[in-house]
């Protein structure tokens, strides 16, 4: 099974709150730990990995940032990327595409488009896949952060729906190759991270079924994360025994013992139930007791990560 | 600090939040509480998780409220109502349509097709006019509307502004003549500046899209009047006496710093929200009893085990002091929003972790309980 890190870019997608931002960043961690360069790309408003590394960035937004070496960051910005875009693409360069996106009606109206700034988001990711230093290329792996799908699959659903609806010409041809690229197996992974309950992995089931009837985009495991282990597993008979003591201590500790075990029930049958019904492969990663706090934390997921996914 | 009652005293209330918190569960909870307490109530939610929808009889197709019954829910109280987004807007636009030949203009218009259909931002827009247009409903005394996720929410609060100012008369002024109309081949309706941008992205875009979107502009102009006074009131309702909000997070670090960032948004709005509900907070059952962390502690703490083996308690007492960590961690997280939320006498609760997911009728009335700190009553159903 090729690691995750074998791929030019892993879009990392699922529900808000399943732990994307976790994922890639503990992804990007350990590709710089490997010796390759890779960039995280997030597409929120604010960034949010700088902090979890224990990094200040200071800058502008849609530029890219050193994090660590051979660990980038950028912000998407689309308003930045659409100027870059048609300075590219304009016979007068820089200064038409300055002047268009300086007409306040144009801004206005821009504004107003839903879908434009997924298409120049991706657009973006696509044009910095195509770089090269020499004769390799300029990142091993582009992460994506991708937005929480929601209402629809809509960020990675654009490119095709822009390419349907703009007919001819470089847009139409652009958006196309950046679907291209979305659906080659060789380049791209997209990575789905759900949790291990009744709702969260239903969610994940119906993602899973557009990602690859609807989409046709190459997935090949997907991760649970913030799995509940077994409380006191070891040593044997413990948990009978603690059930025995007498006193607040006693009770309050066989409480949360009792509240944690129900939820790595419950967490194992919703693990399984994925694993059944998609037929992936999947990559646990624990619930780490304390929660994520840093860059230490996010390291310890990078194992798990990179092992080979298995059919619990 | 608030009491739960005083949420109720709004007329329409907005849950928001980041994505993954709980948004619906929380809605629909609150709307289920009104109900009992004896107000006509509808809950609208955009994208619930599929169990959640039919727990509460509600699915895309159906276009008007549908009673949720059961769960000792007084009869005819409580509605729910899942707006689709494609077919929010497609109503919208037929009924601000001055004619049918403008209307199906609009529908055959492909740019129309994307933007109405599934594109990001169109949720918001036509959710939006839903709400709007129910909470001038007399038959309904309570309104509660779910949000998409944080980053869409703030759409959802931009999208009058937004849609104001795709419509300004000056944006559109801009790009069309004022006496534009029938016969309009090429671009002769464009003003000479709207002609040369529009020639400049034909090299980007090709030919057809901008004879679409040309096409999508001048139709949708006669529909500026009925969205302008659409938006106005939409903008109206966010921000007036009869709204409230009620900020629902996670415990987590990165939940309570995105909450914070909503808040600071939400005041520069001059909205302050009503409740800030926190939920899937990691129980600890006995406030009487310390929280093992640290050596000393957790000392002391195996002291009072009575464990025939110390080995027992001592292997305990650390699993316990991991757990503690986390309970230590929500409650840190958690303070200066709880405090903030004090300052401005907001009403507070916190939702314990619950051992399942809530997805029925049953699990939500447990959510209302914590909410409401009412205690479960017996009922028939």
């Amino acid at each position: 099974m090729l690691s995750l890190l074998d791929r030019n870019l892993v879009v990392v997608t699922g529900k808000g709150g399943t732990g994307k931002t976790t994922v890639v960043s503990a992804l990007g961690l350990a590709a710089a730990k490997q010796g390759s360069r890779a960039l995280l790309v997030e597409t929120g408003r604010d960034p949010q990995i700088p902090s979890r590394l224990g990094v200040d960035i200071d800058g502008s937004d849609g530029e890219i940032h050193a994090l660590a070496p051979g660990l980038d960051h950028l912000l998407m910005s689309p308003h930045v990327a659409l100027r870059e875009y048609l300075s590219l693409q304009l016979p007068g360069g820089a200064g038409w595409a300055g002047r268009i996106l300086d007409i306040p009606a144009f801004r206005t109206w821009l504004d107003a488009v839903p879908g434009w700034r997924e298409l120049i988001t991706l657009g973006k990711v696509w044009h910095l896949a195509q770089q090269t230093d020499g004769d390799r290329p300029l990142y091993d792996s582009i992460l994506v952060d991708a937005p929480a799908t929601g209402h629809g699959l809509t960020f990675l659903d654009v490119p095709g729906v822009a390419a349907a609806a703009v007919r001819a010409g470089p847009l139409h041809r652009h958006a196309a190759a950046v679907e291209d690229l979305l659906r080659d197996p060789v380049r791209t992974v997209v990575l789905p991270v759900a949790l291990p309950e009744e709702t969260p992995v239903s969610e994940t089931l119906e993602l899973l079924e557009r990602l690859q009837a609807d989409l046709e985009v190459p997935v090949d495991r997907v991760v649970v994360n913030s799995f509940e282990a077994a409380p006191l597993a070891d040593p044997p008979g413990l948990r009978e025994r603690l059930d025995q003591w007498q006193g607040p201590e006693a009770r309050c500790l066989a409480e949360c013992v009792a509240h944690v075990d129900r939820r790595h029930t419950l967490h194992e049958a919703q693990r399984a139930r994925l694993a059944g019904a998609c037929g992936l492969p999947l990559v646990t990663l624990p619930r780490l007791a304390s929660g994520i706090i840093g860059a230490e934390d996010l390291s310890l997921l990078a194992g798990p990560l990179l092992a080979d996914a298995v059919t619990p | 600090m608030s009491t739960f009652e005083t949420l109720l005293e709004a007329r329409v209330l907005f849950c928001v939040g980041p994505g993954g918190v709980g948004k619906t569960t929380m809605a629909a909870a609150v709307a289920m509480a009104a109900a009992r307490s004896g107000k006509k109530t509808l809950v609208v939610t955009i994208d619930p998780a599929r169990r959640l929808a039919d727990a509460l009889n509600i699915s895309p197709a159906a276009d008007t409220p549908v009673a949720v019954e059961g769960a000792g829910l007084p009869h005819g109280m409580l509605r729910a109502l899942m707006v689709e987004p494609k077919r929010a807007f497609d109503r919208l636009v037929s009924r601000l349509s001055p004619d049918e030949a403008t209307r199906a203009t609009l529908f055959a218009n492909p740019l129309y097709q994307q933007i109405s259909s599934r594109l990001a931002g169109s949720a918001e827009y036509a959710a939006m006019a839903r709400v709007q247009e129910l909470s001038e409903d007399p038959e309904i005394e309570f309104l509660v509307v779910d949000t998409p996720p944080a980053a869409h929410a703030l759409d959802f609060l931009d999208a009058p502004e937004r849609l104001n100012g795709l419509l300004d008369p000056k944006a559109l002024q801009w790009w069309i003549r004022p006496a534009a109309s029938a016969g309009r081949l090429g671009f002769r309706w464009l003003q000479r500046g709207a002609r040369g941008l529009v020639q400049a992205l034909e090299r980007v875009t090709g030919l057809g899209f901008l004879e679409d979107i040309s096409e999508f502009l001048l139709a949708f102009e006669q529909l500026t009047t009925g969205f302008r006074d659409r938006a106005d009131r939409m903008q109206t309702l966010l921000s007036g006496a009869d709204a409230a909000y009620l900020l629902a997070t996670a415990p987590s670090p990165q939940s309570v710093s995105q909450s914070r960032d909503f808040i600071l948004r939400l005041a520069e709005r001059d909205i302050v929200p009503r409740a800030i509900v926190a939920n899937r907070v990691r129980p600890w059952p006995d406030p009487g009893v310390p929280l093992p962390i640290g050596p000393k502690a957790q000392r002391a703490y195996a002291k009072q085990l009575p464990a025939e083996d110390t080995a027992d308690a001592v292997v305990a007492v650390e699993w316990l002091g991991a757990y503690a960590v986390g309970v230590d961690r929500d409650r840190h997280a958690l303070a200066p929003l709880l405090e903030e939320a004090t300052r401005n006498d907001a009403f507070v609760a916190l939702i314990p972790e619950l051992a399942g997911d809530v997805h029925d009728l049953d699990g939500l009335v447990q959510i209302e309980h914590a909410l409401s700190g009412r205690q479960p009553t017996k009922r028939s159903s």
